[in-house]
């Protein structure tokens, strides 16, 4: 499929975001969950979406899922840092959980499996209001395991709903190996369940885009569900500080060398789309758009102790 | 005004409400055609099915009141037939999840869910267990177990109405137990969070939900014939608590008996002793005395069953030992 040049661009800028978000976050929190290496599948998933569409991100490109739906950055990093001024009034962590202003479903509770079942709900939502906004719903190999990623992907197929889920599958769930984990190919699941299975390299944001694209249309015009496998690898670690004892460092390099963002800026600039000074420019004002707003947040207050009022755990009754 | 069994009221408040909010849907297993377990949709089909507002699903609690959770996460209220309390263990991080949303948004994400359960040693032998207490450990989740019909209609009501994910609980003995008044357009509905003084007393104070409060009635009756006056609150919302109610009676009466058809570990009920031994010790006159299920499981065989549930005659008797210690 032949895209213009902004959309190439928005999709490497959205890339180099995310990687962007490492560097900043995960040098303040070494809990941080890593993204290098799977920034094409996290742009090629979370690019053109509406505002109005519901997203269960994976919580590796939970942030850049937020930010792509359109979610202020500087409010984001204050989530991250636990501000009053975040999203969630430093009630949770914008890490794993997004604003649902944008259409965000968080990791409320921090089970993986569940949030496909909640997206689940929001493609009905959608259908039963006859609006064509969809659902995505991401999962990494690891909770392609889950029973709700079973069920959740059955129910869609069997209510024909307007969804689409992606497994970003890194090929470990943190030290478990992707052989050790899950039986059989992710991808055939989809005509397991009654919906068409797409398989992707996940390094390449085009191939990714594509499958997306395609799902997206298929979902708004009420062809029902599909399931995109993208194939990629965990460069990171789990953690940012993860000691990572139990991987072959001789294979991590090697996928290092496969870096998405470097592959994807290569072929802007063999194609033309932009000069190699033009995306280096591109780059440093991510970065110091990233780190002014981290810095920025560093100084919000931090939400009042004595602002634990059970009462609040209630929504308040309609009018 | 109409005569309707608690599961009539239940649907009717329902069918109300699907009339009244095009954002209200039924979703669940065998709701369609079948009408549900027990009757516990009749009629809904005929009346919504075409609209695609009764939804029939796949055996996976699971997703499908994780799907309830999505779709009222975007304005929709669900009310999803979980069908038997049994499975209440199958969807409990998606109680977790959803009690917590409103207040880990910031208070920007409200889940207006019904999740309606079937409980209840009762006559259809078998999916008795009583597993509530373990959404009263969740912030966030309000869990409702109407005594009778005219309550179980105006409670449903409410429960929709709330934005907040409700566990609605249907007693089994209570389900098709005999016609009541219900007004099915009443204006004023039994809000959530407040229980009733079913019957006034001045010697003591029994608390109780769903058909416990029959037998607490039924007890209070008996105990009037010795001469004892005693007081029956309904808690008709067990979370969050009534606490007004329940202390303003204890401060009056001076004696508290809790009634749980709940094992009595871990049971609910433990905080209602808690808040009187707590906010009302210097007005009781007596020990609180707790009638709970024994700590074993429901048990199968009539004579077992009929044992393990706290009784009239338990209550009784522990009420004139409490009033007239031997």
């Amino acid at each position: 499929m032949s895209r213009s040049n902004r959309t190439l661009l928005e999709l490497y800028e959205l890339m180099m975001l995310t990687r962007t978000l490492d560097e900043v976050l995960g040098k303040h929190d070494g809990h941080w969950h890593g993204l290098e290496g799977e920034e094409a599948m996290i742009a090629g998933i979370y690019h053109g979406l509406r505002k109005s569409d519901v997203v269960a991100p994976h919580y590796r490109g939970a942030v850049s899922a937020a930010l792509a739906k359109g979610a202020d950055l500087r409010t984001i990093m204050a989530g991250c840092l636990g501000r009053s001024t975040s999203y969630h009034a430093g009630r949770h962590r914008s890490d794993i959980c997004g604003p649902p202003e944008y259409g965000l479903i968080g990791l409320y509770a921090g089970s993986l499996g569940p949030p496909l079942g909640y997206a689940a709900g929001g493609a009905l939502a959608s259908k039963l209001d006859r609006r064509d906004d969809v659902a995505v719903g991401v999962f990494g190999d690891g909770t392609s395991s889950r029973g709700d990623c079973h069920e959740a992907m059955n129910m869609a197929a069997v209510l024909n709903l307007p969804m689409v889920f992606v497994c970003q599958n890194n090929q470990i769930a943190i030290s478990t190996e992707l052989k050790a984990g899950v039986g059989g190919r992710i991808v055939d699941r989809g005509p397991a369940t009654g919906m068409p299975g797409v398989r992707v390299d996940g390094n390449d944001v085009l191939a990714v885009k594509d499958a997306m694209d395609e799902a997206v249309a298929r979902a708004r015009t009420g062809g029902g569900p599909t399931l995109i496998e993208c194939q990629s690898y965990r460069v990171a670690g789990h953690f940012y500080s993860d000691a990572e004892d139990y991987r072959d460092p001789h294979e991590i390099e090697r996928w290092r060398e496969k870096d998405p963002v470097t592959r994807f800026r290569r072929l802007l600039v063999e194609q033309g789309v932009e000069t190699a000074d033009l995306l280096a420019r591109t780059d440093a004002r991510i970065g110091k758009d990233v780190q002014g707003a981290f810095d920025a947040a560093l100084q919000d207050p931090v939400p009042d102790p004595r602002g634990l009022d059970p009462g609040s755990v209630y929504a308040e009754a309609a009018p | 005004m109409s005569r309707m069994t608690f599961q009539q009221a239940v649907v009717a408040a329902i069918h109300r409400e699907m009339v009244r909010d095009r954002n209200v849907f039924v979703m669940g297993e065998d709701i369609g055609k079948f009408g549900g377990p027990l009757r516990s949709n009749a009629g809904l089909w005929d009346a919504f099915g075409a609209e695609g507002r009764v939804i029939d699903v796949p055996i996976s609690e699971s997703t499908f009141v994780g799907a309830g959770v999505g779709a009222a996460m975007q304005g929709k209220r669900p009310v999803v037939d979980l069908m038997f309390l049994e499975f209440l263990a199958l969807v409990m991080q998606q109680f977790l999840d959803a009690g917590a949303m409103h207040y880990y948004s910031g208070g920007s994400q409200s889940v207006p869910l019904v999740v309606r359960a079937k409980f209840g040693v009762g006559p259809f032998h078998g999916h008795a267990y009583d597993h509530h207490s373990w959404l009263a450990n969740m912030p966030g989740v309000k869990i409702v177990a109407p005594s009778n019909p005219a309550d179980a209609h105006g409670l449903m009501v409410s429960a929709i109405r709330d934005n907040n994910p409700v566990l609605f609980l249907e007693h089994m003995a209570l389900y098709h137990a005999g016609k009541a008044e219900v007004d099915p357009e009443a204006g004023e509905v039994v809000p959530l969070g407040k229980a009733a003084v079913a019957r006034t007393g001045s010697d003591v104070t029994l608390v109780a939900s769903g058909l416990m409060v029959k037998r607490a009635l039924a007890a209070a009756t008996t105990l009037q014939e010795s001469g004892f006056s005693v007081e029956v609150v309904d808690l008709r919302t067990i979370s969050p608590l009534d606490e007004a109610t329940i202390l303003a009676s204890v401060r009056k009466t001076g004696r508290l008996v809790v009634l749980s058809e709940a094992i009595g570990r871990g049971s609910s009920v433990n905080d209602v002793i808690a808040l009187a031994a707590d906010r009302a010790f210097t007005a009781l006159k007596a020990p609180i005395r707790k009638i709970a299920a024994p700590d074993i499981p429901t048990p199968f065989a009539r004579e077992l069953e009929k044992e393990y549930l706290p009784s009239e005659d338990l209550i009784v008797q522990t009420v004139r030992n409490l009033l007239h210690p031997a």
